[in-house]
Formats: structure tokens, C-alpha cells, sequence
């Protein structure tokens, strides 16, 4: 015991006397052990929380095209999908199967029941998703602090987001403006935080929920302004046939935020004709998921229905398959590193010979030295592995950076 | 390439010569060494490195008779590559002679092999454990190059010997007694320098206080004086002297310094040295 100890102080001061050296050592080594467990805890922390969102809805509706775009938009927000989805689509999973089965329908009520998604507007770089109450429904989310959106430019903050941005309730905040140089484009709108979420550790908590309306005000759908024909502003009104009036550019749009319900915000359009870029599904039963699997499969038909959860196997599938890769080239670099480290402490013996030779002068037994060299060598490898531990744990820090990659932003 | 070895201030060649007389005797030698060089040894047992010899020849040294008791000072001297170092390295157990013997005379303590104490042992007969046990227990070493460890601080290099063999306890009386021989070498104050903090004297301070510290019988030192200014040499060699006869231990140094050789109470002279 006394030995190890000698020996133990012995290389602890010469660790230190040549820190540098030995820090090299340590973190070339430790790193070229951590990375291997770093990317397989990466990878299966990615997957857990890829198969975990998957699990959020059953089906997903979207216009055909990418499924990847649909899925990774509809529960990532991560990018959006061509908006070729309406809010009237929403009712060809929510109708009943009455083709089929008459009898059943009258008992048992609609095939699914649809959360619609609309994305595609972000605040302070932060995304803006506009959904209606039932998504908080459906993910059992209350606000942590405040209260839901109650009307246009009301907005309720994810707890990631929230931190981001410093945000609380009450606290205001603009959408970013599509296009700098765009002087057509779409005005900001002035957003009101009334809520925050709790953290849920899912897209959730970076984003900004807003209601439909409010996301169709953003994206220039809807406004509110001035009557023209009340208008102080010279020059508002143009023109006025009958109830019809036109007004010219003089006539000023509102875009701030208000604390009380806005009843002069309007929409010109029919509502259902109004833009979502997906739908979470909900079907009743297996037998009415499965019914409404068959309904989209058409080759003609414009919208395509999608089971994330095989999606995300898919996607999983091949993240593995180049994470198997990485893997092996990980482990290869790790062994060749341990040799060229092995090679340098080798070389770093040599080059003290005469220490070593000096021990042995003064008595010491080969068992010593040799003794003195293993718990110097494990004392780097030891800290080397403490390295590895904090690489391989701080890994799932970055599975959100997995599933960015993995969803193509 | 013979080196004859004699003995000068009253004793010629032979038999045990030492002032302190036969009850105090620690070493007595009457040996031959013998080496090659390409690796192949020339009859001696090699543990350790020892002055070379040159190219494809056969060095051969040449031992009559040294006998050393405890308070002796023995200088041995002789040119450069004539077995002055190789006749400490025998002194010390790293190499074994080829003919005749070490004996030296143990007194107890916690060597490992087969010896006991007040016995006459030669170290050829010893087990390498036993050698390296004896190196440890009763001789203190000088290096010519001083040979002090860069990672330790002074008074760690002071008490290196004790975290190098069993024999060896580092307690407390270890440490007052490092503290002890720093003070006396007059680097109190210092102990926790670091060695390139330190000059070439206090270098050599240093090494003379580690070979002292561990109490041996014998102190060997190679060169003490070899790397320092002629006003330190003086000084180191008295220090070594004063510090060694202290401790009651015999002295046997190296030197090819004549400035130096009073000091002692005889010379051995070897390598057609006169």
C-alpha cells in the first residue's frame, strides 16, 4: 500500500511537471473514447425523442408531396409544407363513413377528429404556429403561467422559447417581416404574450402558439383598419358605391396589438378556403384509421395522409444505418489513437531514462519503477475516461441538433 | 587496457588500511573487474552503467586490497576512463567483479535476501533484491551530474530514497531528518523550490543532502566537485566531508581534482595515476 501510494505521488508529480504534455494526452484520449458512446447516446436519445413526438398523433394530413416536409412539419415545426391544404379539407377525416356503413355512423359519430397546424411565420427568429385549443387538449398542456390565447394576436409562449426571449404574460413582441425588401409583403403584427407553457422537453417549448385567426392576420389574410368611410385621414376613401366602399393606400392598417377583442378585424375570403399546411388525425378506433388510410390513396388525390411513427422508423432506420458507419469509423479512430497516445507516453518514458535509471540506482526494484510508470499511465487514463464521461454526457444535449439535421433545417 | 589500482599516505598495496582500524570495518574489496565494449561482458556481472572503456578492447580494473571502516574518507583518483566510477558502481553492488569480492558488513536494519546482521556478506553472493536493498539501506550516492529529479521539489528530491524501497519508512523522523540536513547544507527556506529554481551549488547541496538522508553506512560520491567553480569546490568538498563524518559514515569520492585530495585521509590511485 505504501508502495502504491510512493508511486502514486511519484507520477502525480510528474504528471504535473509535464501538464501540458499530459493534458494533451488526456484530451485526445478521452475524447477519442467519448466520442463512440457520445454519438451512440446521441443517436438513441434522438431516436427516443423522435418516436415520443411520432406518438403525438396517429395520422397526419398534409397536401401530397414530401412526407418528410408533412411530418417533420406537422410535429417538429421544423419545416413547412406547400400550403395546398385548406380548412375545408379538414372534413374529409372528420365526416362520417356513411358509404360504407350507415348504421354504424348514426352511433358512433365522426372517423376522426382533426387538430389543424398552420405554419410558416416566425417571431424574433423564433416559429409561430398556429393551431386551435384542441392541440393543448390532445398534448394535455396547460399554461404554466397566464392563460390561453383568447383572441387575434394573442399568443401562448413555449417554455424553451419563453426563456430565449425573456418573455412572460403581458409581455409584447413583433413578427419578423417576411421580406426586408419586399415593400408588398406582409406587414408585422404585433403579438401578445398571454401565457407560458411548462417545459415539456418537445418542439413545444420553441415555439410561439398562436390561434388560426391570428396566424391568417400574419400572413395578411385578415386586418383590421379604419371604416374609410369614417376615415380622418385625407384621402382614404376613394370611392363609394352603395354599402361598397374603396379605399386607397392612405387608409391606415392596424398591426398592433390590442387588449381588448378586436370586432372591426375582418377577413375578406371565405374561411374555408383559408390555408393550413397540415392536420394532426385522430382516429376514432383502428377500424376508422384504417378506412381513412384507403381514402387518400388515390392517385389522383391531392392530399396525402401519413403514419409518423412509421415515418419516423424509416427515418431512424437510415440514421442508424449512417450512425453504424460513424460508428466503426469512431471506434478505428479510437484504437488508432490509442496508439499513437500509447506511442507518445512510450516515448515520454525514453525520454527520461535517467530517472528511471537514477531510481534504480537508489534501490529501486523493477517491480517499483515499473509500478511507479502503471499508476502514471493509469492516472492519464483514468482522467481520460472522466473526459470520455463528460463528452459521452453531455451528447444528448445535441439530439435536438439530430433532429434538425434529420428533418433537413 | 590494465588499470592497476594502489593506495598512497603511508599504506602501500594489500591488506586492510584504514586509520579507524579493523573494529569498525564496513568494506574491503580485492577484486578485478573486467568489460568489453559491443555488450558482451568480459567476466563482470553488469547492473548499472560505469565509466566506459574504449572500442573492441577489454578494460580490466584492477582492486589489490581496500579495506574502509565507518568515519573514513577514501579519494579515489585517476583520468578519465580509468575505473573510477567503475570502482564505486562495484562499491555500490551495480557491478560485480570479475575476480576477488566486495564483503561488506551489515548491520541489520530491514534488508531483504539472506542477510543478517554483523555478518560479512559478499555482495556477488547477494541476491539482486538483496543488492538493491543494501544500495538502499546503507549507501548514499553523489552523481557527478547531480542527478536530481525535475518533477520534485527540493526537499522531495531530499527524501526520494525513501519512496524507492521498502526498507525505507517515510515518517516523521525521515522528514525532520531532510529537514534537519537541508538546513545544515544551508538551504533553509528553499525546500519547496523547484530544482531549475536552484544554482549549480545548491544542486549539488541537494544530492549530498539526499545521499546522507536515509543514515548510510557508506557514501559514495562521483565527482562531486567536477561541475563547479574552483571557490565552490572547496567548499562542496569540505561540506561533504564535514557533513558525512557527522553522520559517522565513510566517504569514498571520485575525483580527479588535486586541489581537493588533502582533505582525505588516503588516496587510491588508479589508471597510471601517481
Amino acid at each position: 500500500m505504501s508502495a502504491l501510494r510512493h508511486a502514486a505521488f511519484l507520477a502525480l508529480a510528474s504528471l504535473r511537471h509535464a501538464w501540458k504534455r499530459s493534458a494533451l494526452l488526456v484530451v485526445v484520449l478521452g475524447l477519442s473514447l467519448g466520442l463512440p458512446v457520445a454519438l451512440s447516446t446521441l443517436l438513441e436519445t434522438a431516436s427516443r425523442d423522435m418516436r415520443a413526438r411520432a406518438a403525438v398523433a396517429p395520422l397526419v394530413l398534409g397536401a401530397k408531396g414530401s412526407e418528410s416536409d408533412l411530418v417533420f412539419g406537422a410535429l417538429f415545426f421544423a419545416t413547412r409544407a406547400p400550403d395546398n391544404l385548406a380548412m375545408r379539407d379538414l372534413a374529409r377525416v372528420e365526416t362520417r363513413d356513411a358509404d360504407r356503413d350507415p348504421t354504424e355512423t348514426r352511433t358512433r359519430g365522426p372517423l376522426a377528429f382533426a387538430v389543424p397546424i398552420a405554419l410558416g411565420a416566425t417571431a424574433r427568429k423564433t416559429p409561430v404556429v398556429g393551431t386551435t385549443l384542441d392541440y393543448f387538449d390532445r398534448r394535455a398542456l396547460a399554461p404554466a403561467e397566464g392563460q390561453f390565447f383568447a383572441t387575434i394576436s394573442d399568443c401562448v409562449v413555449g417554455a424553451g422559447a419563453a426563456r430565449a426571449l425573456g418573455l412572460a404574460p403581458g409581455d409584447k413582441l413583433f413578427t419578423d417581416p417576411e421580406s426586408l425588401s419586399n415593400l408588398a409583403g406582409v406587414f408585422p403584427l404585433e403579438l401578445r404574450v398571454t401565457g407560458v407553457l411548462p417545459a415539456t422537453g418537445t418542439p413545444d417549448d420553441g415555439v410561439i402558439f398562436v390561434d388560426l385567426p391570428t396566424m391568417w392576420t400574419i400572413r395578411g389574410l385578415g386586418h383590421r383598419h379604419d371604416d374609410p368611410t369614417q376615415a380622418t385621414t385625407p384621402g382614404a376613401l376613394m370611392a363609394k358605391d352603395g354599402a361598397n366602399a374603396i379605399a386607397s393606400e392612405a387608409l391606415k392598417i392596424e398591426r398592433s396589438a390590442t387588449e381588448a377583442p378586436a370586432p372591426d378585424f375582418h377577413f375578406h375570403g371565405s374561411i374555408d378556403a383559408f390555408p393550413i399546411d397540415a392536420a394532426l388525425v385522430f382516429p376514432r378506433d383502428a377500424k376508422a384509421q384504417a378506412i381513412l388510410l384507403g381514402r387518400f390513396t388515390g392517385k389522383d388525390e391531392a392530399l396525402q395522409l401519413v403514419r409518423p411513427d412509421l415515418f419516423v422508423e424509416r427515418v431512424l432506420d437510415r440514421i442508424f444505418g449512417v450512425g453504424r458507419v460513424l460508428g466503426a469509423v469512431a471506434l478505428a479512430t479510437t484504437a488508432l489513437v490509442a496508439l499513437v497516445v500509447a506511442t507518445a507516453f512510450a516515448l515520454s518514458i525514453r525520454l527520461r531514462a535517467d530517472e528511471l535509471a537514477l531510481m534504480k540506482r537508489l534501490g529501486a526494484s523493477r517491480a517499483r519503477v515499473a509500478a511507479f510508470l502503471a499508476v502514471e499511465a493509469m492516472m492519464l487514463l483514468s482522467a481520460a475516461v472522466a473526459v470520455a464521461a463528460v463528452v459521452a454526457a453531455t451528447a444528448p444535449l445535441f439530439a435536438d441538433a439530430v433532429l434538425r439535421a434529420a428533418s433537413g433545417v | 587496457m590494465t588499470h592497476p589500482a594502489h593506495t598512497h599516505h603511508g599504506q602501500a598495496h594489500g591488506t586492510p588500511a584504514d586509520p579507524a582500524g579493523p573494529a569498525n570495518l564496513l568494506v574491503t574489496t580485492d577484486l578485478v573487474f573486467r568489460r568489453t565494449t559491443g555488450g558482451a561482458e568480459g567476466g563482470g556481472a553488469k547492473e548499472g552503467g560505469a565509466e566506459g572503456a574504449s572500442a573492441a578492447a577489454i578494460f580490466e580494473l584492477r582492486v589489490p586490497a581496500v579495506a574502509l571502516s565507518a568515519g573514513a574518507s577514501l579519494a579515489v583518483r585517476g583520468p578519465s576512463g580509468s575505473g573510477k566510477s567503475t570502482f564505486l558502481a562495484l562499491l555500490s553492488g551495480e557491478l560485480l567483479p570479475a575476480e576477488g569480492s566486495v564483503r561488506v558488513v551489515l548491520d541489520g536494519g530491514a534488508e531483504t535476501g539472506r542477510t543478517q546482521k554483523g555478518k560479512t556478506h559478499e555482495l556477488g553472493a547477494l541476491s539482486d533484491g538483496a543488492r538493491r536493498a543494501y544500495r538502499a539501506r546503507h549507501v548514499g550516492q553523489v552523481f557527478q551530474t547531480f542527478e536530481l529529479v525535475a518533477s520534485l521539489d527540493l526537499l522531495e528530491n531530499v527524501l526520494l530514497p525513501f519512496r524507492l524501497h521498502p526498507a525505507l519508512v517515510l515518517d516523521g523522523a525521515a522528514r525532520a531528518r531532510a529537514a534537519e540536513l537541508v538546513a545544515r547544507v544551508g538551504l533553509r527556506g528553499k525546500e519547496r523550490r523547484t530544482i531549475d529554481r536552484l544554482s549549480h551549488g545548491e544542486r549539488q547541496r541537494v544530492a549530498i543532502a539526499r545521499a546522507l538522508v536515509a543514515r548510510p553506512s557508506i557514501v559514495l560520491a562521483d565527482e562531486p566537485t567536477g561541475n563547479l567553480d574552483p571557490a565552490l569546490k572547496k567548499e562542496i568538498a569540505a561540506l561533504l566531508l564535514e557533513e558525512v563524518r557527522a553522520a559517522g559514515a565513510a566517504l569514498v569520492v571520485a575525483t580527479h581534482d588535486e586541489s581537493i585530495l588533502g582533505s582525505f585521509d588516503r588516496v587510491l590511485a588508479i589508471g597510471g595515476a601517481s
